[in-house]
């Protein structure tokens, strides 16, 4: 398993490609922009070539974000909120992206009932170290029935 | 003078209080399984019998399906009004969000409505060119409930100096 916590204490994500096909798919679907369907039209664009949409990346880096915290012992459920991102720069073609989270505090309040929530500092990253986004938020988190223990 | 278009304005065009309930969609069963597929692969997130058992007793569309979908409407509502503007180059790239919260489960069958509202034109010149528009955006169910709410910045550019035609 390549998850791992990083000397700093954050905890490293496994990585995924951004292949051309999956951004055209969905672009098509859910941001239909030239920038992220046309490569020409892209080169024309404050983008300078065919890229992402950032809600393409922020769907995958939550999908990381999960498998992350679930590989670490925290039975992630949802996200529930982001009070902050920012997309810093765009990820173009067969960029590889992942994710570097530290965990921030717990609370007992969650809108969705048998979990607590965990605020989450997440950098997301692309194949060069370079952050092409950053997300402060909070995931639901499983709250084990047994002891009700907030982790 | 002329009528502007949505898509078509200079950042100084685009007014604060400018309101817009600009889309509806219903989401269906094979969408949210789709975009869990992808996004959220757990059988307790795109398998309907072992989502019964789930937190949500169900399944439950994606928080990002959620905002993803509000992107494609506002899209096709900029479109319509863009007559003939198609890069995007004046109403152009999101550069953050604030206050992103999902609220509501939304699950298949159910129908969002979404709106959008600029908030604020925050004192920025980004590359020369570009200001910023925030706006608050909201979806709300077919049961009047809101189900998310988020804050975004986006580019707009900025009318040039030597120009004096809106619609240059």
């Amino acid at each position: 398993m390549a998850t791992s916590t990083a000397p700093s204490g954050h905890l490293c994500s496994n990585s995924a490609t951004l292949d051309k096909r999956a951004i055209v798919a969905f672009a098509a679907r859910f941001d239909p922009q030239p920038y992220h369907l046309d490569a020409d039209a892209a080169a024309q664009s404050i983008f300078g070539g065919l890229c992402a949409s950032g809600w393409h990346i922020a769907a995958l880096a939550t999908r990381l974000i999960g498998e992350t915290l679930l590989d670490n012992g925290l039975p992630f459920i949802e996200m529930t909120s982001v009070s902050h991102l920012t997309w810093s720069r765009p990820s173009f073609v067969n960029e590889t992206i992942s994710v570097r989270i530290a965990l921030g505090g717990s609370l007992a309040d969650s809108p969705i009932t048998g979990t607590h929530s965990q605020t989450l500092e997440v950098d997301v990253c692309n194949d060069d170290g370079a952050v092409v986004a950053t997300m402060t938020a909070t995931a639901a988190i499983a709250t084990d029935p047994a002891d009700g223990t907030v982790s | 003078m002329t009528s502007l278009y949505l898509r078509d304005r200079w950042f100084e065009d685009l007014p604060l209080g400018e309101f817009h309930v600009f889309g509806t969609h219903t989401f269906s069963e094979l969408e949210i399984v789709e975009f869990a597929e992808a996004f959220d692969p757990r059988p307790e997130s795109t398998i309907p019998e072992q989502a019964a058992s789930n937190h949500r007793q169900g399944l439950v569309a994606s928080p990002w399906l959620i905002t993803a979908m509000w992107m494609r409407k506002m899209v096709d509502y900029m479109e319509v009004y863009a007559q003939g503007v198609n890069d995007g180059r004046r109403n152009g790239a999101g550069v953050a969000i604030n206050d992103l919260q999902w609220l509501e489960p939304v699950r298949p069958g159910h129908t969002l409505t979404y709106t959008y509202e600029i908030i604020a034109k925050p004192d920025r010149v980004i590359r020369e060119k570009w200001g910023l528009v925030r706006s608050r955006n909201e979806a709300f169910n077919q049961y009047r409930a809101k189900v998310m709410q988020f804050e975004i910045d986006i580019l707009a550019e900025r009318r040039p100096e030597n120009s004096n035609n809106p619609q240059q």
